[in-house]
């Protein structure tokens, strides 16, 4: 039996609680609470029902018949975490966690965010829970995810954009610590990916497990036999959300997607599991596997999808990967791209970019299992949200001559009905 | 008193960064604490942040930065050199492998403080085989039983990063840090404090209480604004002299 839970803060050597002193107390304050309320039968009554009726939950698994047949192999299924409220898994974590906050008599959330998706659904439960929100965010990725950052202020969130270091969601984890150690008298730090100092990554795990638990119930209903699970890894919080209940049932084989972006050279992609850019390391509070060079200093790490664009994995993945238990592949940006465009195609259904790698990966390996047995793909969030990145990759010249006419109406304060006609 | 003033190794350049250890010891600094940048200070203000950057982004290395230690050492052989930096630098090329870098350098004490005391990779025990002093760093927010747990480990030095109100021009230590700065001293460590200070006024009310009064950013923010001219650059030395000056009264 391997264990699903830390020993201490560690997974076999990864994990742990690297910090300096001045955050040390909101995180032990944190992992005292986190433990008497998981247990509390009120707690968690109310946690069920928001899960039911404002998340959406259970999502489905939806039986992918065309991408099934036209792979020749194992069936497809699709866990659609995309329909869960705010378009992805996040939102999960993000009420457990502001919940808990609540509870604890926090009245102000903090959070980092890369892609924008974690923020959103910070801001989205702060909103639904009234408390108030702040989100860190790269000024990178504030220019690239544009959508979410409205919709956060939308929710209510004050968006600040992190102008340190390489400005992208590393500095927006450094922002969101500073503040934390500050202001954790009034203040709780969301974070979003099952990584950093002990104990996020037994809490977000926690909150994402629900998962795995509603496909292992759902194949159960339907009497699906699951061969395999594939997931994206970023920080790795939908994936160890889905693995965990399969962690100890070996006949199904547990497979992560990282981020191989443009190449295998430093720099080129974000994979700390395969290849050979990435080494041990403490940072951020954790010990792990990290795109880190010979010194300790951080690379720079590259993705089409920012949420998977991060030099960190989480300490229990980096154990399952060591142990063998979850096996890590990496997909190039374009193949992330065509898994984008056949699943639209033939299923209807639209993958974020981050859950596009997953996609790929059960593209490749569906071939490689019989055909009673099922494949399952967690999608982790939907795709409306890459409209900016897969517009100008998918039809560069009416993208382009869209945002010109756009821009050019908003200068002139013109109403839509009024505004040039496209042409193409 | 004792002052122990702040520097990053390679910021802005090699060069300056050696002149600027050379005024602050002229401007009576009698410890040195040098940093060597790293991509992730989190546990660090902005304005280091954004200096160590400027230091990376110049390409520099932990090699580089312990050759400007090393020079600063022979330049200034009877002044102690504490190096702080962060646990990636310290774990990465391996702690004892790190600790005998920094021994080889003329470094006489590690401060790293996201490497805490009761799971620290083995650097306390590297820097007692290498000679040198592990200085762990103290924070009023923790409990008082970790403190005192930290405080009894037999640390030569601990540097206790203090909270301290200031109201109007006038400087005053409350009661809860006087308190915090005694338990930090319960096991009879030296107590090394500092809280942004910034003005000799506040360095005198601060050095009754510690052994060393720590002096950190003031002197970073000097530089910062100054370091693309060699003017500004001049300039910010002769003012790193003065500040120093004043801290020490």
């Amino acid at each position: 039996m391997t264990s699903t839970v830390s020993n201490n803060g560690f997974f076999d050597k990864f994990g742990g609680k690297y910090v300096a002193e001045i955050i040390r107390r909101p995180l032990d304050d944190l992992e005292a609470a986190f433990n008497k309320y998981i247990h509390d039968p009120e707690f968690l009554e109310e946690l069920r029902i928001i899960q039911r009726d404002y998340i959406g939950r259970e999502t489905p698994l939806y039986y992918a018949p065309t991408a099934t047949e036209l792979l020749g192999g194992a069936q497809i299924y699709i866990k659609l975490e995309g329909l869960a409220n705010t378009g992805a898994h996040k939102i999960n974590n993000a009420i457990g966690q502001c919940l808990l906050a609540k509870k604890m008599g926090k009245t102000r959330i903090i959070a980092e965010t890369g892609a924008g998706q974690h923020g959103l659904a910070t801001a989205a439960a702060c909103a639904k829970l009234g408390l108030e929100c702040v989100v860190y965010m790269g000024e990178v990725d504030v220019r690239r995810q544009q959508p979410n950052v409205a919709t956060m202020e939308m929710y209510g969130a004050k968006v600040v954009p992190v102008t340190s270091g390489s400005r992208t969601l590393k500095d927006a984890v450094n922002e969101a610590m500073r503040d934390w150690a500050t202001n954790f008298k009034n203040t709780h730090y969301v974070l979003g990916s099952a990584l950093g100092p002990a104990p996020f990554p037994d809490i977000v795990r926690t909150f994402q497990s629900i998962i795995g638990e509603e496909v292992k119930r759902q194949a159960a209903e339907r009497n699906i036999d699951i061969a395999a699970v594939v997931a994206c890894v970023g920080g790795g919080s939908n994936s160890i959300g889905v693995f965990t209940p399969f962690i100890n049932d070996a006949n199904v084989r547990l497979i992560g997607a990282e981020a191989g972006g443009i190449g295998p050279n430093v720099g080129e992609n974000a994979a700390r599991m395969t290849g050979n850019a990435s080494r041990e390391g403490i940072v951020q509070g954790y010990k792990s596997r990290f795109l880190i060079d010979e010194d300790g200093q951080s690379m720079p790490t590259r993705s089409i999808s920012a949420g998977l664009d991060y030099m960190g994995i989480g300490p229990q993945l980096a154990a399952l990967g060591e142990s063998g238990r979850v096996e890590f592949t990496a997909f190039l940006d374009k193949e992330a791209l065509d898994a984008v465009k056949f699943f639209a195609r033939n299923e209807g259904i639209l993958f974020a970019l981050e859950s596009a790698h997953a996609g790929a990966a059960a593209m490749k390996i569906a071939k490689e299992l019989p055909k009673d047995k099922a494949l399952v793909i967690n999608m982790s969030g939907r795709g409306d949200k890459d409209i900016f990145i897969t517009s100008p990759v998918f039809r560069p010249e009416k993208w382009k001559e869209f945002l010109k006419a756009e821009l050019k109406r908003l200068e002139n304060n013109e109403d839509i009905h009024d505004a040039e006609i496209m042409n193409n | 008193m004792n002052l122990m003033s702040h520097l990053i190794a390679g910021f802005p350049d090699a060069e300056t960064s050696i002149a600027i250890a050379d005024a602050l010891v002229k401007g009576g600094a009698n410890i040195l604490e040098i940093q060597l940048a790293f991509s992730d200070p989190s546990a660090d203000g902005p304005a280091i942040q954004t200096a160590s950057t400027i230091a990376l982004d110049k390409g520099y290395s932990t090699k580089q930065g312990l050759e400007i230690v090393k020079k600063i050492h022979e330049r200034h052989p009877e002044t102690p050199i504490y190096i702080m930096t962060y646990g990636s630098l310290a774990f990465t090329p391996g702690i004892d492998n790190f600790v005998r870098m920094c021994k080889d350098s003329g470094v006489s004490a590690c401060i790293i403080p996201d490497l805490p005391f009761d799971c620290d990779e083995g650097l306390t025990e590297a820097c007692k085989k290498h000679g040198l002093e592990n200085i762990p760093v103290a924070a009023p927010s923790m409990t008082k039983e970790r403190l005192e747990t930290m405080a009894s480990k037999g640390f030569k030095y601990i540097y206790a990063a203090l909270r301290a109100g200031t109201t109007g021009s006038e400087t005053t230590i409350d009661q809860a840090t006087l308190d915090f700065i005694d338990t930090v001293g319960k096991g009879g460590a030296k107590v090394l404090g500092g809280f942004g200070i910034r003005n000799g006024e506040q360095s005198k009310v601060l050095s009754k209480h510690v052994y060393a009064v720590v002096a950190g950013s003031v002197f970073v923010n000097i530089v910062l604004g100054n370091e693309d001219s060699a003017e500004g650059r001049k300039k910010a030395i002769a003012e790193i002299e003065a500040k120093a000056r004043e801290l020490v009264g």
